[in-house]
Protein backbone atom coordinates (compact mmCIF):
# COMPACT_ATOMS: atom_id res chain seq x y z
CA UNK A 1 0.00 0.00 0.00
CA UNK A 2 2.76 2.50 0.88
CA UNK A 3 4.31 1.78 -2.64
CA UNK A 4 1.21 2.70 -4.70
CA UNK A 5 0.66 5.47 -2.24
CA UNK A 6 4.18 6.95 -2.82
CA UNK A 7 4.28 6.43 -6.79
CA UNK A 8 1.37 8.99 -6.54
CA UNK A 9 2.98 11.30 -4.63
CA UNK A 10 5.63 11.61 -6.28
CA UNK A 11 4.42 10.89 -10.28
CA UNK A 12 4.16 14.45 -11.61
CA UNK A 13 6.58 15.90 -9.02
CA UNK A 14 9.91 17.58 -10.44
CA UNK A 15 12.74 16.05 -8.50
CA UNK A 16 15.22 18.14 -10.30
CA UNK A 17 17.16 14.88 -11.88
CA UNK A 18 18.46 13.85 -8.19
CA UNK A 19 18.75 9.56 -8.09
CA UNK A 20 15.73 7.78 -7.35
CA UNK A 21 15.69 5.16 -4.87
CA UNK A 22 13.39 2.78 -2.65
CA UNK A 23 14.71 1.20 -0.14
CA UNK A 24 13.36 0.42 3.67
CA UNK A 25 16.57 1.37 5.73
CA UNK A 26 14.56 -0.81 8.97
CA UNK A 27 15.54 -4.25 7.84
CA UNK A 28 18.45 -6.20 10.42
CA UNK A 29 22.05 -6.40 8.36
CA UNK A 30 25.27 -8.15 9.18
CA UNK A 31 26.95 -5.91 11.38
CA UNK A 32 28.62 -2.85 9.67
CA UNK A 33 26.48 -2.41 6.97
CA UNK A 34 24.81 0.48 7.64
CA UNK A 35 27.93 2.14 7.03
CA UNK A 36 28.81 0.82 4.09
CA UNK A 37 25.90 1.56 2.40
CA UNK A 38 26.06 5.28 4.19
CA UNK A 39 29.49 5.45 2.21
CA UNK A 40 27.90 3.92 -1.11
CA UNK A 41 24.81 6.80 -0.79
CA UNK A 42 27.58 9.59 -0.14
CA UNK A 43 30.16 8.58 -2.81
CA UNK A 44 26.77 8.12 -5.71
CA UNK A 45 25.20 11.20 -5.36
CA UNK A 46 24.94 14.21 -2.72
CA UNK A 47 21.11 13.74 -2.74
CA UNK A 48 18.34 10.69 -3.72
CA UNK A 49 15.07 10.73 -3.39
CA UNK A 50 14.01 7.45 -1.49
CA UNK A 51 10.14 6.43 -2.59
CA UNK A 52 9.93 4.42 0.12
CA UNK A 53 6.67 5.47 2.35
CA UNK A 54 4.97 8.88 1.56
CA UNK A 55 8.64 9.27 -0.28
CA UNK A 56 11.64 11.87 0.94
CA UNK A 57 15.04 13.32 0.52
CA UNK A 58 18.07 11.74 1.57
CA UNK A 59 21.43 13.81 1.90
CA UNK A 60 24.21 12.34 2.28
CA UNK A 61 27.38 14.66 2.72
CA UNK A 62 28.34 16.47 5.88
CA UNK A 63 28.10 20.11 4.28
CA UNK A 64 24.24 19.51 3.73
CA UNK A 65 23.54 17.18 7.11
CA UNK A 66 25.09 20.50 8.99
CA UNK A 67 22.81 23.12 7.23
CA UNK A 68 19.59 21.33 8.05
CA UNK A 69 21.15 21.11 11.82
CA UNK A 70 21.91 24.50 11.70
CA UNK A 71 18.55 26.04 10.06
CA UNK A 72 15.99 24.90 12.49
CA UNK A 73 13.49 27.36 11.46
CA UNK A 74 13.88 25.96 7.77
CA UNK A 75 14.24 22.21 9.01
CA UNK A 76 11.44 21.45 11.67
CA UNK A 77 11.82 19.07 14.26
CA UNK A 78 7.77 18.21 14.41
CA UNK A 79 8.79 14.80 13.04
CA UNK A 80 12.52 13.52 12.80
CA UNK A 81 11.30 10.31 11.29
CA UNK A 82 11.21 10.64 7.77
CA UNK A 83 9.01 7.71 6.90
CA UNK A 84 6.55 9.15 9.33
CA UNK A 85 5.65 12.52 8.90
CA UNK A 86 3.05 12.69 11.75
CA UNK A 87 4.39 10.00 14.68
CA UNK A 88 2.40 8.45 17.30
CA UNK A 89 4.36 9.76 19.71
CA UNK A 90 5.45 13.32 20.36
CA UNK A 91 8.88 13.93 22.16
CA UNK A 92 9.56 17.00 24.34
CA UNK A 93 11.50 18.58 23.91
CA UNK A 94 12.77 16.93 21.14
CA UNK A 95 9.82 17.46 18.38
CA UNK A 96 9.39 20.94 20.23
CA UNK A 97 10.49 23.70 17.74
CA UNK A 98 11.57 27.41 18.86
CA UNK A 99 10.71 29.50 20.86
CA UNK A 100 9.20 26.70 23.36
CA UNK A 101 11.93 24.64 22.95
CA UNK A 102 14.66 26.05 24.94
CA UNK A 103 12.52 26.70 28.09
CA UNK A 104 12.13 23.36 28.19
CA UNK A 105 15.70 22.35 27.53
CA UNK A 106 16.41 24.65 30.52
CA UNK A 107 14.29 22.92 32.95
CA UNK A 108 16.08 19.53 32.25
CA UNK A 109 20.07 20.83 31.30
CA UNK A 110 20.72 20.88 34.39
CA UNK A 111 20.24 17.65 35.43
CA UNK A 112 22.33 16.01 32.53
CA UNK A 113 24.72 18.99 32.59
CA UNK A 114 28.65 18.12 33.13
CA UNK A 115 28.89 18.88 36.64
CA UNK A 116 25.40 16.42 37.42
CA UNK A 117 27.06 13.84 35.89
CA UNK A 118 30.28 14.72 38.23
CA UNK A 119 28.54 14.27 41.00
CA UNK A 120 27.12 10.91 39.88
CA UNK A 121 30.38 9.71 38.81
CA UNK A 122 31.27 7.51 42.01
CA UNK A 123 27.60 6.00 42.04
CA UNK A 124 28.08 5.17 38.66
CA UNK A 125 31.06 3.76 38.84
CA UNK A 126 30.15 1.43 41.49
CA UNK A 127 27.02 0.50 39.61
CA UNK A 128 29.49 -0.34 36.47
CA UNK A 129 31.80 -2.53 39.13
CA UNK A 130 29.05 -4.78 40.10
CA UNK A 131 28.18 -5.34 36.39
CA UNK A 132 31.64 -6.41 35.55
CA UNK A 133 32.07 -8.27 38.65
CA UNK A 134 29.02 -9.94 38.01
CA UNK A 135 29.93 -11.37 34.14
CA UNK A 136 33.89 -11.52 34.98
CA UNK A 137 33.84 -15.04 36.17
CA UNK A 138 32.01 -17.24 33.86
CA UNK A 139 34.62 -16.07 31.33
CA UNK A 140 31.75 -15.25 28.48
CA UNK A 141 28.54 -12.81 27.70
CA UNK A 142 26.42 -11.63 25.40
CA UNK A 143 27.97 -7.81 25.77
CA UNK A 144 24.88 -6.27 24.47
CA UNK A 145 22.29 -8.23 27.18
CA UNK A 146 24.84 -8.22 29.96
CA UNK A 147 26.37 -5.45 30.17
CA UNK A 148 25.66 -2.87 27.40
CA UNK A 149 22.18 -2.28 28.29
CA UNK A 150 21.49 -2.50 31.82
CA UNK A 151 24.74 -0.28 32.85
CA UNK A 152 23.06 2.58 31.00
CA UNK A 153 19.74 1.79 32.40
CA UNK A 154 21.00 1.73 35.88
CA UNK A 155 23.12 5.10 35.50
CA UNK A 156 19.97 6.77 34.42
CA UNK A 157 17.80 5.49 36.63
CA UNK A 158 20.10 6.64 39.32
CA UNK A 159 20.72 10.14 37.79
CA UNK A 160 16.85 10.52 38.21
CA UNK A 161 15.95 9.45 41.55
CA UNK A 162 14.71 6.27 40.78
CA UNK A 163 16.00 2.69 42.10
CA UNK A 164 18.41 1.00 39.72
CA UNK A 165 16.40 -2.14 40.49
CA UNK A 166 13.56 -1.04 38.46
CA UNK A 167 15.85 -1.60 35.41
CA UNK A 168 14.15 -4.79 33.90
CA UNK A 169 11.12 -3.21 33.38
CA UNK A 170 12.91 -0.30 31.71
CA UNK A 171 14.82 -2.52 29.53
CA UNK A 172 12.02 -4.60 28.16
CA UNK A 173 10.19 -1.55 27.26
CA UNK A 174 13.39 -0.13 25.74
CA UNK A 175 13.59 -3.25 23.55
CA UNK A 176 9.85 -3.30 22.24
CA UNK A 177 9.60 0.32 21.49
CA UNK A 178 12.51 0.30 19.41
CA UNK A 179 11.34 -2.98 17.48
CA UNK A 180 8.97 -0.83 15.95
CA UNK A 181 10.35 2.37 15.29
CA UNK A 182 11.61 1.77 11.51
CA UNK A 183 8.12 1.26 10.82
CA UNK A 184 7.48 -2.77 10.97
CA UNK A 185 3.75 -3.36 11.09
CA UNK A 186 4.88 -5.85 13.15
CA UNK A 187 6.41 -3.98 15.68
CA UNK A 188 4.08 -1.63 16.12
CA UNK A 189 1.54 -3.27 18.29
CA UNK A 190 4.83 -4.16 20.84
CA UNK A 191 5.47 -0.59 20.78
CA UNK A 192 2.51 1.07 21.42
CA UNK A 193 2.15 -1.44 24.23
CA UNK A 194 5.71 -0.26 25.36
CA UNK A 195 4.70 3.34 25.40
CA UNK A 196 1.34 2.66 27.35
CA UNK A 197 3.78 1.21 30.11
CA UNK A 198 5.96 4.06 30.31
CA UNK A 199 3.82 6.72 30.09
CA UNK A 200 1.75 4.38 32.84
CA UNK A 201 5.03 4.09 35.24
CA UNK A 202 5.22 7.60 35.18
CA UNK A 203 1.80 8.17 35.68
CA UNK A 204 1.81 6.96 38.59
CA UNK A 205 5.50 8.54 39.92
CA UNK A 206 3.79 11.29 39.25
CA UNK A 207 0.82 10.85 41.27
CA UNK A 208 2.93 9.98 43.92
CA UNK A 209 4.69 13.15 44.32
CA UNK A 210 2.24 15.28 43.29
CA UNK A 211 0.92 17.65 46.14
CA UNK A 212 4.47 17.83 47.98
CA UNK A 213 5.36 21.64 49.50
CA UNK A 214 9.19 20.77 48.04
CA UNK A 215 10.96 18.62 45.51
CA UNK A 216 12.51 15.65 46.55
CA UNK A 217 16.36 15.89 46.27
CA UNK A 218 17.95 14.22 43.14
CA UNK A 219 14.16 13.13 41.96
CA UNK A 220 13.44 14.26 38.65
CA UNK A 221 9.45 13.79 38.17
CA UNK A 222 9.22 15.71 41.61
CA UNK A 223 11.90 18.39 40.18
CA UNK A 224 8.80 18.38 37.43
CA UNK A 225 6.49 19.28 39.27
CA UNK A 226 7.95 22.20 40.72
CA UNK A 227 9.24 23.68 37.60
CA UNK A 228 7.62 26.26 35.80
CA UNK A 229 7.27 27.05 31.84
CA UNK A 230 6.45 30.90 30.89
CA UNK A 231 5.57 31.14 34.73
CA UNK A 232 2.84 28.51 34.73
CA UNK A 233 3.45 25.18 35.86
CA UNK A 234 3.87 22.08 33.18
CA UNK A 235 0.87 20.03 32.49
CA UNK A 236 0.95 16.31 32.72
CA UNK A 237 0.76 15.59 29.25
CA UNK A 238 4.15 17.67 29.05
CA UNK A 239 6.00 15.85 31.86
CA UNK A 240 4.54 12.73 30.59
CA UNK A 241 5.86 13.41 27.32
CA UNK A 242 9.86 14.92 28.46
CA UNK A 243 10.10 11.65 30.70
CA UNK A 244 8.91 9.28 28.17
CA UNK A 245 11.11 10.57 25.96
CA UNK A 246 14.35 10.64 28.39
CA UNK A 247 13.84 7.15 28.70
CA UNK A 248 13.89 6.32 25.16
CA UNK A 249 16.74 8.30 23.98
CA UNK A 250 19.18 7.47 26.91
CA UNK A 251 19.06 4.04 27.14
CA UNK A 252 19.18 2.46 23.64
CA UNK A 253 21.44 5.03 21.93
CA UNK A 254 24.65 4.49 24.53
CA UNK A 255 23.70 0.71 24.41
CA UNK A 256 24.29 0.96 20.82
CA UNK A 257 27.55 2.68 20.87
CA UNK A 258 28.96 0.67 23.93
CA UNK A 259 28.35 -2.67 21.60
CA UNK A 260 30.29 -0.33 18.73
CA UNK A 261 33.18 0.29 21.05
CA UNK A 262 33.54 -2.98 22.66
CA UNK A 263 33.43 -4.87 19.45
CA UNK A 264 36.40 -2.66 18.04
CA UNK A 265 37.90 -3.31 21.54
CA UNK A 266 37.51 -6.99 21.12
CA UNK A 267 39.12 -7.49 17.75
CA UNK A 268 42.03 -4.75 17.72
CA UNK A 269 44.11 -5.42 20.82
CA UNK A 270 46.92 -3.27 20.19
CA UNK A 271 43.87 -0.27 21.20
CA UNK A 272 43.14 -2.15 24.34
CA UNK A 273 47.00 -2.53 25.35
CA UNK A 274 47.02 1.30 24.46
CA UNK A 275 44.25 2.50 26.47
CA UNK A 276 45.41 0.25 29.74
CA UNK A 277 48.56 2.07 29.02
CA UNK A 278 47.38 5.66 28.24
CA UNK A 279 44.19 6.06 30.03
CA UNK A 280 44.09 9.58 29.29
CA UNK A 281 43.17 8.52 25.62
CA UNK A 282 39.97 7.16 27.17
CA UNK A 283 37.79 9.92 26.52
CA UNK A 284 39.12 10.81 22.88
CA UNK A 285 38.80 6.49 21.84
CA UNK A 286 35.08 7.67 22.97
CA UNK A 287 34.81 10.45 20.53
CA UNK A 288 35.98 8.79 17.72
CA UNK A 289 33.64 5.98 18.96
CA UNK A 290 30.71 8.34 18.58
CA UNK A 291 32.46 9.87 14.92
CA UNK A 292 33.14 6.11 13.06
CA UNK A 293 30.65 4.19 14.82
CA UNK A 294 27.70 7.01 14.43
CA UNK A 295 24.67 4.79 15.65
CA UNK A 296 22.33 7.29 13.92
CA UNK A 297 21.90 6.28 10.49
CA UNK A 298 20.06 9.40 9.41
CA UNK A 299 17.88 12.34 11.13
CA UNK A 300 14.96 13.42 9.67
CA UNK A 301 13.25 17.10 9.80
CA UNK A 302 9.78 18.32 8.05
CA UNK A 303 10.48 21.72 5.69
CA UNK A 304 8.84 23.88 6.69
CA UNK A 305 8.69 26.54 3.65
CA UNK A 306 9.12 25.86 -0.55
CA UNK A 307 13.18 26.42 -0.83
CA UNK A 308 16.14 25.51 -3.30
CA UNK A 309 18.34 23.32 -0.99
CA UNK A 310 21.58 21.85 -2.37
CA UNK A 311 20.15 21.58 -6.34
CA UNK A 312 16.69 20.49 -5.53
CA UNK A 313 12.88 21.92 -5.02
CA UNK A 314 11.88 21.01 -1.65
CA UNK A 315 8.33 22.12 -0.85
CA UNK A 316 6.81 22.76 2.60
CA UNK A 317 5.86 19.43 4.15
CA UNK A 318 8.45 17.24 2.37
CA UNK A 319 10.65 14.87 4.67
CA UNK A 320 14.44 15.22 4.57
CA UNK A 321 16.98 12.74 6.46
CA UNK A 322 20.14 14.02 6.72
CA UNK A 323 22.87 10.89 6.43
CA UNK A 324 24.67 11.48 9.65
CA UNK A 325 26.63 8.35 9.61
CA UNK A 326 27.65 9.11 6.13
CA UNK A 327 28.55 12.84 6.69
CA UNK A 328 30.63 11.54 9.92
CA UNK A 329 33.00 9.74 7.65
CA UNK A 330 32.65 12.05 4.63
CA UNK A 331 36.37 12.43 3.26
CA UNK A 332 35.57 16.45 2.92
CA UNK A 333 35.25 16.96 6.64
CA UNK A 334 37.86 14.60 7.79
CA UNK A 335 41.47 13.64 7.62
CA UNK A 336 41.19 9.88 7.19
CA UNK A 337 37.99 9.85 7.35
CA UNK A 338 37.55 6.30 6.65
CA UNK A 339 39.73 5.07 9.59
CA UNK A 340 39.35 4.96 13.67
CA UNK A 341 42.02 6.93 14.76
CA UNK A 342 42.02 6.51 18.39
CA UNK A 343 43.54 9.64 19.40
CA UNK A 344 42.09 11.95 16.88
CA UNK A 345 42.23 15.60 18.04
CA UNK A 346 39.94 17.74 15.78
CA UNK A 347 36.69 15.83 15.62
CA UNK A 348 33.51 17.92 15.29
CA UNK A 349 30.94 15.17 14.72
CA UNK A 350 27.90 15.22 14.67
CA UNK A 351 26.96 12.16 16.47
CA UNK A 352 25.53 14.26 19.45
CA UNK A 353 23.80 16.05 16.77
CA UNK A 354 24.27 19.67 16.25
CA UNK A 355 22.34 22.52 16.48
CA UNK A 356 19.62 23.64 19.08
CA UNK A 357 18.48 19.85 19.36
CA UNK A 358 22.14 18.39 20.21
CA UNK A 359 21.61 15.64 22.42
CA UNK A 360 21.28 16.56 25.94
CA UNK A 361 22.14 13.39 27.26
CA UNK A 362 25.50 13.48 25.75
CA UNK A 363 27.51 14.27 28.86
CA UNK A 364 25.73 11.23 30.76
CA UNK A 365 26.28 8.88 27.36
CA UNK A 366 30.21 9.84 27.09
CA UNK A 367 31.01 9.40 31.26
CA UNK A 368 29.30 6.38 30.49
CA UNK A 369 31.52 4.90 27.98
CA UNK A 370 34.56 6.20 29.53
CA UNK A 371 33.47 4.71 32.46
CA UNK A 372 32.86 1.48 31.07
CA UNK A 373 36.19 1.05 29.15
CA UNK A 374 37.97 1.87 32.62
CA UNK A 375 36.12 -0.42 34.58
CA UNK A 376 35.88 -3.76 31.82
CA UNK A 377 39.22 -3.39 31.08
CA UNK A 378 40.72 -3.44 34.78
CA UNK A 379 39.17 -6.51 35.35
CA UNK A 380 38.62 -7.99 31.71
CA UNK A 381 41.66 -7.06 30.27
CA UNK A 382 41.85 -9.33 26.95
CA UNK A 383 38.97 -10.52 25.16
CA UNK A 384 37.60 -12.03 22.00
CA UNK A 385 34.53 -12.20 20.13
CA UNK A 386 33.26 -15.66 20.79
CA UNK A 387 34.76 -17.66 17.11
CA UNK A 388 31.84 -18.68 14.92
CA UNK A 389 29.46 -15.76 15.80
CA UNK A 390 27.62 -13.73 13.61
CA UNK A 391 27.03 -10.55 14.57
CA UNK A 392 24.15 -8.58 12.92
CA UNK A 393 22.73 -4.76 13.93
CA UNK A 394 19.34 -3.34 14.07
CA UNK A 395 18.41 -1.89 10.84
CA UNK A 396 18.96 2.12 10.70
CA UNK A 397 15.31 2.75 11.00
CA UNK A 398 15.84 3.33 14.79
CA UNK A 399 19.55 3.75 16.13
CA UNK A 400 22.11 0.86 14.99
CA UNK A 401 22.50 -1.55 17.93
CA UNK A 402 24.22 -4.98 17.43
CA UNK A 403 21.92 -7.60 18.44
CA UNK A 404 24.07 -9.78 20.07
CA UNK A 405 27.65 -9.89 20.69
CA UNK A 406 29.24 -12.44 22.51
CA UNK A 407 32.38 -12.02 23.56
CA UNK A 408 34.95 -14.66 25.32
CA UNK A 409 37.91 -14.71 27.32
CA UNK A 410 40.49 -16.61 29.90
CA UNK A 411 39.28 -16.70 33.43
CA UNK A 412 42.50 -17.10 35.73
CA UNK A 413 42.82 -20.26 38.35
CA UNK B 1 46.28 35.19 20.74
CA UNK B 2 42.36 35.76 22.01
CA UNK B 3 39.58 33.45 22.00
CA UNK B 4 36.00 33.72 21.87
CA UNK B 5 32.77 31.78 22.29
CA UNK B 6 30.18 32.74 20.01
CA UNK B 7 27.02 32.36 22.39
CA UNK B 8 24.39 32.24 19.50
CA UNK B 9 26.22 29.64 17.69
CA UNK B 10 27.41 27.62 20.92
CA UNK B 11 24.79 24.64 21.97
CA UNK B 12 26.93 23.21 24.60
CA UNK B 13 28.75 20.32 23.34
CA UNK B 14 31.18 20.48 26.00
CA UNK B 15 34.24 19.76 24.11
CA UNK B 16 35.92 23.39 24.35
CA UNK B 17 36.50 23.15 28.28
CA UNK B 18 37.59 18.99 28.55
CA UNK B 19 39.84 20.33 26.31
CA UNK B 20 41.20 23.67 28.08
CA UNK B 21 39.41 24.16 31.47
CA UNK B 22 42.20 26.37 32.49
CA UNK B 23 40.76 28.84 30.00
CA UNK B 24 37.15 27.79 29.81
CA UNK B 25 34.53 26.68 32.52
CA UNK B 26 30.99 25.43 32.14
CA UNK B 27 28.12 26.80 33.96
CA UNK B 28 25.40 24.31 35.73
CA UNK B 29 23.70 23.48 31.86
CA UNK B 30 27.02 22.72 30.43
CA UNK B 31 27.50 26.19 28.38
CA UNK B 32 30.59 27.92 28.88
CA UNK B 33 30.63 30.90 31.60
CA UNK B 34 32.01 33.38 29.32
CA UNK B 35 29.96 33.76 25.77
CA UNK B 36 31.02 36.56 23.45
CA UNK B 37 33.74 37.77 25.89
CA UNK B 38 37.02 37.67 24.61
CA UNK B 39 40.17 35.71 26.95
CA UNK B 40 43.10 36.18 26.69
CA UNK B 41 45.60 32.39 25.63
CA UNK B 42 48.39 32.03 27.45
CA UNK B 43 51.35 31.35 24.87
CA UNK B 44 51.63 27.51 26.07
CA UNK B 45 47.55 26.82 25.73
CA UNK B 46 47.75 28.04 21.99
CA UNK B 47 47.86 24.59 21.12
CA UNK B 48 45.31 23.58 23.28
CA UNK B 49 42.70 27.03 21.90
CA UNK B 50 43.35 25.84 18.57
CA UNK B 51 42.66 22.61 18.97
CA UNK B 52 39.37 22.92 21.16
CA UNK B 53 39.08 25.42 17.75
CA UNK B 54 38.47 22.45 15.46
CA UNK B 55 36.89 20.28 17.65
CA UNK B 56 33.96 22.59 18.57
CA UNK B 57 30.88 20.68 16.61
CA UNK B 58 29.36 24.35 15.55
CA UNK B 59 32.46 26.08 14.90
CA UNK B 60 31.61 28.22 17.94
CA UNK B 61 34.78 28.93 18.60
CA UNK B 62 36.92 31.84 17.18
CA UNK B 63 40.57 32.59 17.85
CA UNK B 64 42.14 36.10 17.71
CA UNK B 65 45.85 36.70 16.64
CA UNK B 66 47.37 39.54 18.23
Amino acid sequence: VTDMLSRAATAGRDLGGCPVLHRDFAPAQPAGCHWELAKELREGSPVYFNTFAQGYWIFTRHEAVKEIYKQPEIFSSESITPWQPDPIYRFVPTQVDAPDHIKYRRILNPWFGPRAIDAAEDRMRDLCRRLVDEVAPAGRCDFVADFGLRFPTEAFLSMIGIPPAEADRFVRWVEDFFGGFGGDPEGLAAMTAALDGIRAYWAQALDERRGEAEPREGDLASHLLHATFDERPLTGTEMLDMLTVLVLAGLDTTRGELGYLFRHLAERPEHRRLLIERPELIPTAVEETLRYYTIVFGDGRKVTRDLEFHGVQLKKGDMVYGLVSGANRDPDAYEDAGSFVIDRKRNNHMGFANGPHRCLGMHLARREMQLAVQEWLRVIPDFRIAPGAELTERGGGAMMTLERLPLEWEVAG
Amino acid sequence: MRLVVDGAVCMGHGRCYALVPELIECDDEGYPTLRDVPIDVPGDLVDFAEEAAGTCPEAAIRLIAD
